[in-house]
């Protein structure tokens, strides 16, 4: 196990690599200049090889790569274009942002996705379960997340007033409230404070979770289809188990590695909505922070965000595939 | 003895043949609905694409400056309403299928054709060329397809090309990766050593047979692809990275009309809708025909 764990790792390494080096090209074979991209035809020449020599853009293209590598590994992804900030502090101060709608949706998409597709697969083609299951996962796959926000916001919010429009809460200040201690002095504050946040995440959270629950209903339904076929459960039946029994028994339990499989791909789409979705919310975080330096050629911060992304999907596949030897002991690595 | 044998036919073949007829009758509607609708909705946006200019009742860049912002109406001239220059939302929506349409096939056939040629040749030739191409591959999926087109988008400039190209880039992954691992199985058959042992060339194998065989699952996943494909291009028009306006697109016309969902909500209702049914159209075609091919699913 330590041994396969460690060759995992190996694998990973290189494809990080490869991911960065992606990125890194990507952003270098842009049209022109950065930095006229960056401060306008107008900028005089001056400002422009001041520029230039800020960002190290004039050094040869081998150097810069191997110094973006370099100072990835140590989490440094230089400062931002427009703000001069150091990035790492802001995607510091973003990821908690991002985090919070990513449990949150995940929390959505279990808790719907999870017994749905279960239901579906138990009560296959029963038009009362099954159909209506199978069609709103197919609904929902199909929805962009970005309409449904925005359907959301629409109703929820400009004509039931019922959700803010904008905005993510003041999520910095719960943060401080449990760091300095202040959360369990002044416990009102504290949770007017966490509540004030979760009513800015609700309908976030519900938009990406229901797209995402149709993927894991859909995934749920074929994976319990699987488990319910195999021999296992017909000896379970045979030997004249009650239905409850064998399902909570056997099939539930051989249900955890296709599930498994879901939560890996699952991050890789939940980073994705978040972009989509923080944009449509207006809410800070990750994704809404790649679109801005997108928008405003800030590569600093937008390599730094897509390193990011890129850096947990790999992480997250890693845990994943070790997982799998724990949960089913079946499956042995060589 | 003679009562049971008389009783017995009647009470059993008659209601079992209704049953059965019944049942056969609700499998195949059950089997084959998805994809009737399905097809039936992917035709319509494929017409409603092509012949937009006969469909449309306005252009898609005429400005109406007496009906600026105006709400949808079954009697009115502007069926969907109008956006924030007067232009009727209807003919933008219906002009907006060609886009989607076209970086949706397009960026699948992109995809199909880089990825596919490199997964049989992977999967046929083995040794370093397949690890060298496959580990190009892990680090392309390694990306969410949106974020990897993002990337290309953004490096290239948002054009209906470059939208394409992204697209395909980042679907190319998935379709070589099909393609080796189907062709490894394809590569074992008794029909593959047949034909090496009548002198047919790599190429000729790869091409002849193994391509062939590989098809029904490839183009089942391509169709899924072209609906994945709709929605990445979609999802860059609205985050502003797709075709720049003024040429509709269905994403661009939902960013647009985001400012005004507070009075007039259709303009993000009627292109959302739009992206919806045409991603559902091909989503059903693509889960429907995997149903019926897919082997190990016939006939359950």
């Amino acid at each position: 196990m330590f041994q396969y764990a460690l060759r995992r790792l190996v694998v990973a390494i290189p494809m990080l690599l490869g991911a960065m080096s992606i990125v890194f090209f990507a952003m270098r074979i842009l049209p022109g200049d950065p930095c006229v991209a960056m401060m306008g035809d107008q900028a005089t020449t001056e400002a422009l090889a001041d520029c230039t020599r800020n960002l190290g853009l004039q050094r040869p293209l081998a150097v810069q790569y191997a110094d973006y590598l370099w100072r990835s590994v140590q989490f440094d992804f230089g400062k931002s274009f427009r703000h001069g900030y150091p990035v790492n502090e802001y995607i510091i101060r973003m990821f908690p942002h991002t985090l919070i709608l990513v449990l949150a949706s995940a929390i959505v998409a279990a808790l719907v996705g999870i017994p749905t597709g279960i239901l579906s697969a138990l009560k296959r083609r029963s038009p009362l379960i099954d159909y209506p299951i199978r069609i709103i996962a197919l609904l929902g796959l199909s929805m962009p997340v970005f309409w449904l926000g925005i359907l959301l916001l629409i109703v929820f919010s400009l004509r039931l007033d019922l959700f803010p429009l904008i905005g993510g809460g003041d999520l910095d200040a719960v943060i401080a409230m449990l760091g300095s201690g202040e959360a369990f002095r002044y416990p009102g504050d504290f949770l007017a404070a966490v509540g004030d946040v979760l009513h800015h995440l609700a309908l976030p959270a519900f938009a990406l979770g229901f797209t995402l629950a149709a993927t894991v209903s859909r995934l749920s339904r074929s994976a319990m289809l699987e488990v319910v076929s195999q021999d296992y459960i017909r000896t379970a039946r045979a030997k004249g188990q009650i239905e409850r029994a064998v399902i909570y028994k056997h099939a539930l339990r051989n249900m955890m590695v296709p599930l498994l499989t879901i939560i890996g791909l699952f991050v890789a789409i939940a980073l994705t909505g978040t972009v989509l979705t923080e944009t449509v919310f207006t809410r800070p975080g990750l994704g809404k922070m790649l679109v801005d330096a997108i928008g405003s050629r800030d590569y600093p911060l937008a390599q730094g965000a897509i390193t990011v992304f890129t850096m947990t999907i790999i992480a997250v596949n890693l845990v994943v595939d070790l997982l799998y030897a724990v949960v089913d002991p079946r499956i042995t690595y060589r | 003895m003679a009562i049971m044998r008389d009783a017995a036919p009647s009470d059993l073949v008659v209601p079992a043949g209704a049953d059965a007829a019944g049942a056969r009758g609700r499998g195949w509607i059950g089997r084959y609905w998805p994809i009737g609708i399905g097809i039936l909705m992917a035709v319509a946006m494929v017409i409603m694409a092509v012949a937009a200019p006969l469909l449309s009742p306005f252009s898609p860049s005429a400005q109406f400056g007496d009906a600026v912002l105006k709400g949808p109406g079954f009697l009115d001239r502007h069926l969907l309403g109008t956006d924030e220059f007067g232009r009727d939302i209807l003919s933008r929506v219906i002009w907006g299928a060609r886009i989607s349409l076209e970086v949706g096939l397009a960026s699948v056939i992109f995809g199909f054709g880089l990825g596919v040629p490199l997964g049989i040749y992977a999967g046929f030739r083995g040794g370093k060329i397949e690890t060298a191409i496959m580990r190009a591959t892990d680090m392309l999926m390694a990306f969410p397809t949106l974020l990897l087109a993002l990337i290309i988008v953004t490096a290239l400039g948002g054009s209906l090309q470059n939208e394409i190209l992204a697209i395909g880039v980042a679907l190319t992954p998935n379709f070589v990766r099909l393609s080796r691992s189907l062709t490894l199985t394809i590569r074992e058959s008794d029909y593959i050593s047949a034909a090496r042992a009548l002198g047919a060339g790599q190429l000729r194998m790869m091409a002849r047979h193994v391509f062939p065989n590989t098809l029904y699952a490839l183009v089942v996943v391509a169709t899924l692809y072209i609906a994945t494909a709709i929605r990445t291009e979609a999802s860059l028009s609205f985050l502003g990275l797709g075709i720049p306006p003024p040429t509709p697109s269905w994403g661009n016309i939902l960013s647009e009309g985001r400012q005004y969902i507070k009075c007039c909500p259709w303009i993000t209702t009627f292109s959302g809708l739009a992206i919806m049914l045409a991603v559902l159209a091909f989503n059903l075609v693509g889960d429907a025909l995997r149903d019926l091919l897919d082997p190990r699913l016939r006939g359950e």
